[in-house]
């Protein structure tokens, strides 16, 4: 077990208003795995990252890297962000090599993982080029190269295809799968997108709407690279867009109920 | 064009040059003025209360500011009172500080510092506030340290907005100072523009030539700083 979260539970106080995003969710990453996070839109799956990250705290429960507890970003988990979040006034090498000149390497050992990352991602050219020079595309390379630099064991991605094009962002899938392949490191997707996830899972973790709980856990057999058109495919979308579709309905059931109860409540104390 | 128009003017007869020096006297004087040590010094005077108190403006604000940015609840407790307190006028101050302090040059540069304060402190608290949270992020997760964060994240995220609260503090510094080098009985070119007009019969080409010195300084001070730093800017901007 690579990352293992138990009872994790996340509770936003807005006096009045207690919000529970996430509620007793345990589950375990296997080490080499990629695992893909699904559910509906704000329940509470980016809130999940950003605590294994180490940029969130649960409210209760626990989350553990290695067996050891997580309260605060850990050298060996990476993240890649959902804006790309390059450092504008570095080079693609500068904000390639950030984690490690934090780390305080030697210049030149930077200098050479940095060069030898880029040409992964088939940017071997452009390092010294500014953020404001490159294309959606080319930003979350840069992003994932500044990731990997730091040699991680588990690679966070939250939503990282998601502010890109459908073109560049389905070659950039088929490259961080290529990229899962080779290095055999934990990756760990946040998104919305299932036909995303469906193509790069191992496994997928299905959310339900807030207070999100693990609704299912589905193994994903197929071979890669995985076809979206493949029959085998498109049965398992349709099989976990069902689940989805359902929590959707919940959570819009939910809202119109909770919007009943206020409304009752305000007449209720009109009425006094 | 204005210096074509002001010569075309002052040649044509147009305006007596009692009411408006040629262009060329003017520039004569200057070059006259430039060669006296006693105009020298005046000019020299003014340039370092305005540099220290700009100087001592950022140090004093730029810890705060930084806060104020960082902590909404400071900003929402602090930026009002600076606010009010930027309101008062320049020269009400003065004359309070020179009643406190006494004349001379501590009270030149406390007021210099004093107008430098404000876009200093608004500048830099808003280059902060800009500051997207998804920066913080990274620094958290490559597990940069307090020092580190300031240092290769927040510092460079905001030298824009520190560029433009010191050319604006440098201006209203010296505004400020000129306006009241008199009331301070300091040296400076402003004493010097007072103490020469009705002195000579050439007394107003000088003013205008000193006058014409903090145009040149100041476009001096831009070229070789701020200039500079503005095209650092565009390269990643």
């Amino acid at each position: 077990m690579h990352v293992e979260l138990s009872n994790v539970t996340k509770v936003y106080e807005d006096p009045p208003q207690i919000v529970t995003a996430l509620k007793d969710i345990s589950f375990h990453v296997n080490e080499g795995e990629f695992l893909c996070i699904v559910g509906p839109s704000g329940c509470g799956k980016s809130t999940l990252l950003r605590m294994i990250a180490g940029l969130d705290h649960p409210s209760s429960g626990q989350i553990r890297f290695r067996g050891d507890l997580l309260t605060a970003p850990h050298s060996k988990i990476s993240m890649v962000f959902q804006t790309f979040a390059l450092l504008p006034w570095r080079t693609v090498i500068q904000n390639v090599e950030f984690g490690l000149e934090v780390q305080g390497r030697p210049k030149k050992e930077r200098a050479e993982v940095a060069m030898d990352l880029l040409e992964m991602v088939g940017l071997k050219g452009s390092e010294n080029l500014f953020p404001k020079q490159l294309s959606g595309g080319m930003k979350q390379r840069v992003g994932i190269a500044r990731a990997l630099a730091i040699d991680p064991e588990v690679v966070l991605m939250d939503e990282a295809f998601s502010a890109i094009d459908e073109f560049t962002a389905e070659s950039l899938r088929a490259e961080v799968a290529e990229i899962h392949n080779e290095t055999r490191k934990t990756f760990l997707l946040v998104t919305h997108n299932l036909p995303e996830a469906i193509e790069l899972a191992d496994r997928i973790l299905v959310l339900s709407a807030r207070p999100a709980k693990v609704k299912s856990i589905v193994g994903i057999e197929m071979e890669r690279p995985r076809i979206q058109t493949d029959s085998e495919f498109v049965s398992i979308h349709r099989d976990i867009f069902a689940l989805l579709q359902a929590e959707l309905e919940n959570s819009i059931m939910r809202h119109r109920l909770s919007g009943l109860k206020e409304f009752k409540r305000l007449r209720d104390m009109e009425d006094r | 064009m204005i210096f074509s128009l002001w010569e075309s003017v002052s040649l044509s007869g147009l305006v007596s040059s009692s009411q408006l020096p040629a262009l060329h006297d003017v520039i004569l004087a200057l070059i006259q003025l430039a060669g006296t040590p006693f105009f020298l010094a005046h000019v020299g005077q003014s340039f370092a209360n305005v540099t220290t108190g700009v100087s001592l403006a950022l140090v004093l604000v730029f810890p705060l500011a930084l806060l104020v940015g960082m902590r909404s609840q400071l900003d929402q407790a602090i930026t009002p009172i600076i606010m009010l307190v930027g309101a008062l006028p320049d020269l009400a101050i003065l004359t309070l500080l020179v009643t406190v302090i006494g004349r001379g040059n501590v009270a030149a540069v406390a007021i210099s510092a004093f107008s430098a304060f404000f876009p200093v402190y608004f500048t830099i608290r808003q280059g902060v506030k800009e500051i997207p949270g998804d920066y913080f992020h990274v620094t958290s997760v490559f597990k940069a340290g307090r020092v580190q964060t300031f240092t290769k994240m927040i510092l460079p995220s905001i030298f824009p907005n520190l560029v433009t609260g010191l050319r604006l503090s440098f201006e209203f510094s010296w505004n400020v100072l000129l306006a009241v080098e008199v009331i301070a009985s300091v040296a400076g070119i402003g004493t010097f523009i007072s103490s020469s007009i009705g002195s000579s019969a050439h007394s107003l080409t000088y003013g205008l030539a000193a006058i014409m010195t903090v145009g040149l300084i100041t476009i001096a001070i831009d070229r070789a700083f701020f200039e500079r730093f503005e095209n650092r800017i565009k390269r990643w901007r």
